[in-house]
């Protein structure tokens, strides 16, 4: 029995079908007929990233060391190990998880993973240490629970976040959720998303004033406007593009003061567009979408936005759920009730302080569950489902703070709710605190990581949280973020205490230092961006926190602001305060300073390897001919389970997508009609003999003309057998004549219309 | 869309592979939980237990579950404190040959070697003590064992050979995990006390 037998009906068809593809995939690449580069740029498509020392070595502090997979040379990607241990992180738009849902996440940790979940800076949930061998049962688990890891890495659109409060916020112009949704839907696998040369985040908030949504870093930002049009109120967004942070961050720059509602997707879609055609493919540090707008002027970006969307073909699902939005919302499970303020506790007034947010909705409560590092037991996962299911049902969000919301709580129950998660270990106290920190991956499990940020963050949490309670007001609301290295996956411009991992040579020895970044803003959705003003030893950082919180407290003027008070100050004179601490001891006196946070070894950073955050650039007609392979390989399964009809359809279907492929050099919106595929074909590379053989001529060519002629007729063993060994030659020539182009100087190819007016 | 239920597939464990064993300290307090990173990176220094040993993951910020992680590719080496109860874990990834009862034993084998090796690590303050009468199993795959009656039914009799080796024919009792979307998981204990020692003895 296989989880795919036992789940039989319950993956939507849809998923089930894409799966069993990525499953043949595997079948190929261990068949060595899938070159690296593109079969890595599959998997991250499917959420399945590489981890630390995928490339089969790693330094266990006496030197590096061969770590003897029993891959036999097999690999997933470029230099990674087929048996090593990967991530997979898995897409929650907008953060949002039914109980079911936490149910499946809690049982995968436990089966595939180490039996931990952890929420990342983007809503998404992520397991660690899954062998690649396991990622189709939990795909199909997952989609079973109506989750999908489609694309969740890659080049492609990335989780699409949104405040976790949204809907329920008493601040917001309204509820952004389906608008995120609906994105999110349909942007997912749409084929103007495929052939980007980097990611590209989504963001939607509810407002201008908090941080939820954290626009301004988006590569498409939009934030909930309302105006008044003939007295009716008008619903719309002010829309950002080009943001990002990363190594070169970027803030994103206002595109539209106000677009309706109805003109989200379709712009979204001009952008994809425009986007995939102009972005940088080559220069992956400067692909994404914030050097594209830096380099054409952000009038000039706008003029081709609109001159895309203008051409666009209409499209329903553009607005097809606008329709649904006055009924939308969430439907609470038990009515609204006050809570008299002398209930509960101590412990339970410590925790309701700062973890408790009330609604705009009388009666109810938003209750934050704070995540140690944005951790949680599988164990604890499934027993929070129960939480849910009995205080607030299927409401509930992870945040960008890496931490879980439940949304809906009736205010009268948050003790009994409060009692319900201490028993669990979940009650922590100081949600949004200065003991709440956020943290990437780092060394822990990220390739490219230099310093351990979550070691670095659990030293911090740990004596931050031991001092909360003494700690001034306004020390206790700042916020810190932690990135293991300048890529920024934890965010640390965006925050009043920001650190990222780099390292020093010391006496040479190599020292595990983090930068100070100072001058970030969380509120009005991360509005400004923090610069590094000096590296300090990570041994010396909770020194660093101590030291400028106590010069805030001291030197604060009034009610002055963090952000304010480091602008004041400023940042040559708070370098100053810590310039003592950059000094790194002797090895023989400290030997501590040499080794990281939680890590007993010598520090080195040669255990970085080369990180997949971009993802290979793989052209769209790579992506066709793997498909393509894909078919031929599954018409050979459906022939071997004597389903002839089926194996001729599949192996049809190959030649059909190889075609495709190749058009798509010269045509990128070549539809999937086999019609159009055939007479586009036909003309662009058979006409023109360019997919002639040099022996065989155009004999290739000629096995899809045969089938696509004949149409619909039963097959046999006999014939679908011949039809599956002719596409494979099919493919073959496809693949050489791809070469041949690649060889010549490239033309861009165009949205133009068909060369020949296509029967479709 | 909901959590599919396998309640109606028959468990198969004689195919079983994804099992973990799991002992327990004696006297909590005498382990400092982030004592054990320095133990397992040395132990993937000195290759001292058995395994493809790849990293240390380090969880003690956790409340619960796993704490302290020796990640290798045939199984995770795991400071465990589910269930508020610290112990280590052996949690089998890759398939093992023979029949269940052998699997077992091995299992049994490579998590006792690992416990006694943290009982005379001399860089742990301790004394570090496992109770040899204690011990849980956990089946860690709920296609092919499903937490139900049937599973149990269809593991005891190389649990029961398993056990009585291990107690060396003294009863133990045992208590199923309740939750039915849990793993499959037993919680065996006897009253016959006995140093970890003499249990690995006992298993060769
Ligand atoms: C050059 C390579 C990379 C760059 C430039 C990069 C950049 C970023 C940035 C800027 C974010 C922040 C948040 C946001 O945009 O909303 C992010 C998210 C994240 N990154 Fe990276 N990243 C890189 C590689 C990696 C690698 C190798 C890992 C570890 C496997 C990693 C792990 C994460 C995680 C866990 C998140 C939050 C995740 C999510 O999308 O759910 N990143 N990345
Ligand atoms: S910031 Fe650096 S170390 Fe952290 S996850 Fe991103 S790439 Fe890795």
């Amino acid at each position: 029995m296989t989880w795919k037998e036992a789940l039989g009906n319950s993956v939507p068809a849809d998923l089930a079908r894409e799966i069993d593809t990525y499953e043949s995939q595997l079948a190929l690449k261990g068949q060595g007929k899938i070159d690296d580069k593109v079969f890595a740029e599959t998997r991250l498509r499917r959420g399945a990233y590489g981890q630390r020392y995928d490339n089969g070595q790693r330094n266990d502090g006496t030197g590096v060391k061969m770590l003897p997979f029993p891959s036999n040379g097999r690999t997933k990607g470029p230099d990674t190990v087929w048996d090593a241990p990967g991530m997979q992180r898995i897409k929650l738009p907008f953060g949002g998880l039914t109980a079911a849902q936490m149910d499946t996440l809690a049982d995968l940790s436990e089966e595939y993973s180490d039996g931990v979940c952890h929420i990342t800076t983007r809503q998404d949930v992520q397991l660690h240490y899954v062998h690649i061998d396991d990622t189709p049962s939990l795909m199909r688990r997952l989609a079973a629970a109506g989750i999908t890891t489609r694309e969740a890495c890659g080049n492609s659109v990335r989780n699409v976040t949104a405040c976790p409060i949204a809907g329920v916020c008493r601040d917001e112009s309204f509820d952004v959720t389906p608008h995120a949704e609906a994105s999110m839907r349909f942007l997912l696998g749409h084929p103007d998303v495929q052939d980007f040369g980097r990611k590209f985040k989504i963001a939607f908030s509810g407002c201008r004033q908090h941080a939820c949504g954290l626009v301004i870093m988006h590569d498409f930002g939009a934030i909930a406007v309302t105006r008044e049009e003939d007295g009716v109120e008008q619903r719309g967004f002010e829309v950002y593009v080009g943001g990002g942070l990363g190594a070169v961050p970027h803030q994103a720059r206002p595109f539209e003061p106000f677009m309706t509602e109805d003109e989200i997707l379709p712009t979204l879609q001009a952008i994809a567009r425009v986007f995939a055609r102009l972005g940088e493919k080559r220069n992956r540090a400067r692909a994404r979408i914030k050097f594209l707008v830096a380099q054409l002027g952000l009038d000039e970006f706008r003029r081709l936005v609109r001159e895309e969307r203008a051409a666009l073909a209409h499209d329903d699902r553009w607005t097809a759920y606008l329709d649904g939005l006055p009924a939308y919302g969430e439907q609470p499970l038990k009515t609204g009730h006050p809570l008299d303020d002398e209930s509960g506790s101590p412990t339970f007034k410590a925790w309701a302080r700062t973890n408790v947010y009330r609604q705009r909705q009388p009666g109810y409560a938003v209750a934050t569950v704070s995540l140690p590092l944005g951790d949680l037991s599988g164990w604890q996962f499934r027993r929070l489902a129960d939480v849910a299911r009995r205080f607030v049902g299927d409401t509930v969000r992870t945040t960008v703070e890496q931490n879980i919301v439940l949304r809906w709580v009736r205010e009268s129950d948050l003790p009994a709710l409060h009692g319900e998660l201490e028993s669990i270990g979940l009650a922590r106290p100081g949600a949004g605190s200065i003991a709440d920190i956020t943290a990437c991956p780092g060394t822990d499990t990220c390739k490219l990581g230099i310093a351990s940020s979550r070691g670095l963050a659990a030293e911090l949490e740990r004596r931050l949280g031991e001092q909360i309670e003494t700690l001034d007001e306004a020390v206790k609301q700042l916020r810190i973020k932690i990135s293991g290295c300048f890529n920024s996956c934890g965010q640390h411009h965006i925050c009043d205490l920001g650190f990222y991992g780099v390292s020093r040579h010391v006496g040479g020895h190599i020292v595990p230092h983090f930068q100070v970044v100072l001058g970030g803003k969380w509120v009005d959705n991360a509005a400004a961006y923090g610069l590094a003003i000096g590296a300090v030893p990570a041994k010396n950082i909770p020194e660093v926190v101590r030291r400028i919180t106590d010069r805030f407290v001291h030197d604060r003027q009034g009610a002055e602001t963090f952000y304010d008070f480091t602008k004041r100050v400023g940042k040559r004179a708070l370098r100053e305060t810590l310039k003592d601490l950059t000094t790194v001891p002797p090895h023989d006196v400290r030997p501590d300073f040499y080794r990281d946070w939680g890590d007993p070894r010598e520090f080195g950073i040669g255990d970085m390897g080369v990180g997949e955050c971009a993802g290979e650039v793989v052209s769209l007609t790579e992506f066709d001919l793997v498909g393509a392979e894909t078919q031929v390989f599954e018409a050979q399964l459906q022939l071997e389970a004597d389903d002839f009809a089926h194996a001729d359809a599949l192996a049809y279907g190959a030649m059909l997508q190889a075609a495709k492929g190749l058009i798509k050099t010269e045509f990128i919106d070549i539809s999937a009609d086999p019609n159009q595929i055939v007479t586009e074909f036909r003309s662009r590379f058979f006409d023109t003999q360019l997919f002639f053989d040099k022996y065989a001529g155009g004999k290739f060519a000629q096995y899809l003309f045969r089938r696509h002629a004949r149409g619909e007729r039963p097959a046999d063993r006999d014939t679908a057998r011949q039809l599956i060994e002719e596409a494979q030659l099919f493919l073959e020539a496809t693949h050489a004549c791809q070469a041949r182009l690649a060889s010549q100087p490239a033309v861009p190819p165009t949205g133009n219309p068909p060369a020949v007016a296509g029967r479709a | 869309m909901g959590a599919v239920s396998t309640s109606t597939i028959a468990p198969d464990v004689a195919n079983l592979q994804r099992i973990a064993l799991k002992i327990f300290l004696d006297d909590e307090s005498l382990l400092e939980p982030g004592d054990v990173i320095p133990v397992f990176h040395r132990w993937i220094q000195t290759q001292a237990v058995d395994g493809l040993l790849i990293d240390v993951a380090d969880y003690s910020h956790m409340p619960t579950g796993p704490c302290v992680v020796l990640v290798a590719h045939e199984a995770h080496y795991v400071l465990d404190r589910a269930g508020g109860r610290l112990g280590l874990q052996y949690a089998r990834r890759q398939p093992l040959d023979g029949p269940l009862s052998h699997r077992l034993a091995t299992l049994g084998r490579l998590l006792l070697r690992a416990g006694r090796l943290l009982e005379t690590d001399t860089s742990l303050p301790g004394p570090v003590r496992f109770r040899g009468n204690e011990i849980e199993c956990v089946a860690n795959d709920r296609l092919l064992a499903p937490n139900r009656a049937e599973t149990l039914t269809a593991f005891r009799p190389a649990l029961d050979a398993f056990l009585a080796t291990l107690s060396a024919g003294a009863e133990w009792t045992l208590t199923q995990e309740t939750d039915p979307r849990a793993r499959f998981g037993l919680l065996a204990q006897t009253q016959a006390a006995a140093t970890l020692d003499t249990v690995a003895e006992r298993l060769g």
